[in-house]
């Protein structure tokens, strides 16, 4: 029987690493293992050369297959995100990148094409000439329609001709960059023209929406399970890309004196805002069929609830922290169909006048019905059946056309026991932590301190980290860091089936509910904080909304 | 010039600046002043030099390693003289309403007086932050009294590549006993990255036992300490993947002393691998042609400059196994070219 290189590699890592192991080698014992090419059976298990404390991490020999290689979301974030990581060194010497769609272009065109793209839209880098023409040297182009299986026998060739020429060693990660309703027949295609599997690693990308409810998400999960194992399927949610998300597992886990006041007992409620203060922005159609519980809470901000909330991983393996985490996105106590409308909030922008210009309403803006009952805002007092968390509230809200564009999670630890100084004005002032995503990333407490002079007065002063000014390095844009993870095989930040599918769990009733009721929309004004009820809900569990 | 310095009047001086930065900042709004620290940095410098290249290299290094910066400036003099000043550095990030500050001590001081500045840096140090070394001068590394500051830092920092005798000043680092961060080797950074990420294809990582030969080209008459680390890390690696090479050195009397030019690693059989890294430019902006094989490729590399070392460097305030292993190595080597 023939065996494949890269089962063969399995193979006979696994079976040497249990026999016998001398000087970073491994030598076989079982003749049945042995592969004729004596340099793999001398290969050592790892890069000598590898230097973890100076180092970044390094991505493999590969080719990058984007579907929708014209579109918007190619040119704005994956190729600038791409090329910065040749800038930064971390692209192997053969590197390539074929992108696919239905615009007939030649490689010479597609390339000329992406130098304007990532001139323009490379963030907070600068576009280096030279680079870009090492980097250019691997970016090659096929016209093809995803419907059109002889588009995957091309695609096959040419992938095949850019493995010899450019070394990639068989490995591909093909990244759909297309409309969601498209990711299974391309899925098929790839299935279907013998490249899900190969010589290297075969792995997928998708972009958000992972279906509309659970059903379609569980039935894009089976398309695309018949050709990928769940494990080399990666479903991007840039949002946990971000510094400011990935810093949350640093502050929670790497230091000792947060966890022990991570429960019921000293944490009195959780708010997690997402606001945006621009409109639907010209994307009226396709906002108009997803609405703010789909488009924010489904995923990304419940993705932020379950790292903020989850229990600590054993590991920092992927499957260790996406356990984690999915595990706390089941214990989500879903609504029932009579608490949904006191417990979650739908609301829609009306129009408004803003610093002096007149701003339209959700129902006047282009492509969108004028009687649409889409929520453009959403609200949700979630709360998780466990020990650590039973009774505490999460209150989660995001909006569009909201005062300003914030993304943070305040935690609030319950008040002193006892008030020693007593009376301290009107308003309560409990500990604060802000753990701010964007725009000023970085975390700040809230305590209270003496006020200075005599007498016992205290005021709440805030002590800030800054993630911006305390280090000045450049971050990775969230694609940047999410690509990299793909090409390397990390799933960490990425949201794995039974994740989507708890998530759906807990938002599925709200929406059944919400679409059989007819909302009195607009209920806000655009620029303002949101609909009135939002406030009213927080106020029957004792609490109040935070301004950022 | 005073012969002493109080460090509790020091001391005293930097609270009554921060009592002044946080009236001067923006009276109208809470937000004030941001203290920031996570070491203390100290300099050593001569007198000759700008001192306005070493504040800028500081200024630079605040944003990512906020520390309590001492840079004492050295004359060459038998007369005992010390004298002090105090000073703050402050930055406003764009788009925020506060500044961060990180404060700034300045101590002039002659060789004679060595022996008297380790009790008065001390009690300067932050106290449970690492105390970091920078010592920018060969002369200064060379006095007699200079162990007694050392003996404070918890990583001494300075660039061998400045030392006359390469040989000598590895064989002086490897004896000190310290954790070293030595310049010499944080320039390599870039191009042992290079080297790690073509052996990250297992097609390359399969040949790489068949090494036989390495080859480091580097400008002047004899090896640089760089060229003697480069080497030395790159025969730990290969043995430690069972090849046995040897290295050859190729001096380029045209090329400018010290600099590496290019580093070939090849195997003995004709079909075997070869790779060939020539570096090529001024350390603004080196760039890498990459040959192995029949693939060619280029790199460019960030610019090289104080800043971009001692960034790495302040990184890792402990101690270094890759470099110290090398370290021994590249002793070695100086001695068998000796």
């Amino acid at each position: 029987m023939k065996i494949g290189r890269k089962n063969h590699l399995t193979r006979f890592v696994g079976a040497a690493q249990g026999e016998r192991q001398r000087n970073g080698f491994v030598t076989v014992i079982s003749a049945a293992l042995v592969e004729p090419c004596d340099k793999l059976n001398n290969m050592p298990l790892e890069n000598p050369f590898q230097d973890p404390l100076r180092f970044e991490r390094r991505i493999p020999e590969c080719a990058v297959a984007i579907f929708g290689a014209n579109g918007d979301l190619t040119k704005r974030k994956l190729l600038p995100a791409l090329y910065r990581l040749a800038y930064e060194r971390r692209l192997s010497p053969g590197f390539a990148v074929l992108g696919i769609s239905r615009t007939p272009m030649s490689d010479d065109q597609f390339r000329a094409s992406m130098h304007d793209s990532v001139a323009k839209f490379l963030e907070d880098s600068p576009f280096d000439e030279e680079v870009w023409s090492a980097f250019a040297q691997g970016l090659y182009y096929m016209a093809g329609d995803i419907g059109d299986p002889q588009a995957f026998t091309h695609l096959a060739a040419s992938l095949k001709q850019i493995e010899d020429c450019r070394h990639t060693a068989g490995n591909v990660l093909f990244y759909l960059s297309t409309q969601p309703s498209q990711y299974a027949a391309a899925a098929k295609g790839i299935g279907a023209a013998g490249l899900a599997e190969g010589k290297g690693w075969r792995r997928i990308v998708i972009e958000k929406p992972f279906g509309h409810d659970l059903e379609s998400a569980r039935e894009l999960s089976n398309e695309l399970h018949e050709v990928f194992r769940e494990s080399d399927i990666y479903r991007i949610d840039h949002y946990l890309g971000k510094e400011t998300v990935q810093n949350i597992l640093a502050f929670r886990f790497g230091n000792g004196i947060f966890e022990p006041l991570w429960d019921r007992r000293y944490v009195n409620s959780v708010q997690i805002t997402a606001a945006e203060s621009i409109g639907v922005e010209g994307r009226g159609g396709y906002y108009q069929e997803a609405g703010a519980l789909r488009d924010m809470i489904q995923n990304h901000l419940l993705q932020i609830m379950a790292t903020i909330a989850m229990e600590p991983s054993a590991t920092f393996q992927p499957d260790a922290v996406r356990d984690e985490r999915a595990k706390l996105l089941r214990t989500i106590r879903v609504m029932k169909p009579d608490q949904v409308l006191a417990n979650s909030i739908s609301g829609q922008y009306g129009p408004a006048r803003i610093g002096g210009a007149d701003v339209p309403g959700f129902r006047q803006e282009k492509g969108v019905d004028p009687q649409s009952q889409t929520n453009t805002y959403a609200a949700a007092t979630f709360f998780v059946d466990n020990w650590r968390w039973a009774g505490v509230p999460f209150f989660i809200r995001s909006g569009k056309r909201l005062p300003k564009r914030v993304t943070e999670i305040a935690i609030q630890f319950n008040d002193a026991p006892h008030a020693v100084f007593g009376d301290n004005g009107d308003e309560a002032t409990p500990n604060l932590l802000i753990l701010r995503i964007q725009p000023e990333e970085g975390i700040s407490l809230r305590f209270l301190s003496k006020r200075p002079g005599a007498g016992m007065k205290l005021r709440p002063v805030s002590m800030d980290f800054n993630y911006g000014s305390s280090f000045g390095e450049r971050s990775p844009t969230a694609y940047e860091t999410l690509l990299l993870d793909a090409m390397i095989g990390d799933a960490t930040l990425y949201t794995r089936q039974d994740m989507v599918e708890a998530s759906w769990g807990a938002v599925e009733p709200i929406l059944n509910v919400w679409q059989n009721h007819k909302f009195e929309f607009p209920n806000y004004e655009a620029g303002t904080w949101g609909p009135k009820a939002a406030d009213e809900m927080l106020a029957r569990h004792g609490h109040t909304w935070r301004t950022p | 010039m005073s012969t002493t310095i109080q460090p509790e009047r020091v001391l005293r001086e930097l609270a009554e600046l921060w009592v002044t930065l946080g009236k001067e900042s923006d009276p109208g709004h809470s937000s004030g002043v941001l203290r920031a620290c996570a070491m203390t940095l100290i300099t050593l410098v001569e007198e000759s030099e700008d001192p306005s290249d070493v504040w800028s290299t500081m200024a630079a290094l605040m944003p990512e390693h906020p520390s309590r910066a001492i840079v004492i400036r050295f004359r060459e003099s038998a007369t005992r003289e010390l004298s002090s000043r105090v000073f703050s550095q402050c930055w406003m990030p764009f788009g925020h309403r506060r500044q961060i500050c990180c404060e700034q001590i300045e101590i002039s001081a002659s060789d004679a007086s060595l022996p008297d500045l380790a009790p008065v840096v001390l009690p300067l140090a932050v106290a449970d932050l690492p105390v970091m070394l920078w010592c920018r001068s060969a002369r200064l590394f060379s006095l007699p009294d200079f162990p007694q500051i050392a003996k404070i830092a918890h990583k001494l920092l300075l660039d061998s590549s400045a030392f006359p005798d390469p040989p000598e000043i590895l064989a002086r680092i490897q004896g000190s006993g310290k954790i070293v961060g030595d310049l010499a080797w944080t320039r390599l950074t870039r191009v042992r990255e290079l080297i790690s990420q073509i052996f990250e294809s297992r097609n390359y990582l399969a040949r790489l036992a068949d090494v036989a030969h390495v080859k480091v080209t580097f400008g002047g008459n004899v090896p640089p300490t760089g060229a003697y680390y480069l080497a030395a890390w790159i025969l730990d690696c290969l043995e430690s993947a069972g090849a046995h090479p040897r290295v050859d050195w190729e001096p380029v009397l045209g090329d400018p002393p010290g600099q590496i030019s290019r580093i070939e690693l090849s195997s003995a059989a004709s079909d075997g691998l070869r790779l060939a890294i020539c570096i090529s430019g001024e350390s603004a902006r080196q760039c890498a042609e990459v040959q192995i094989d029949s693939l060619t490729t280029h790199t460019v590399f960030p610019p090289d400059n104080d800043y971009v070392l001692l960034r790495e460097e302040l990184a890792i305030p402990g101690r270094d196994a890759v470099y110290e292993r090398s370290l021994a190595r590249a002793n070695k080597l100086a001695a068998e070219k000796k």
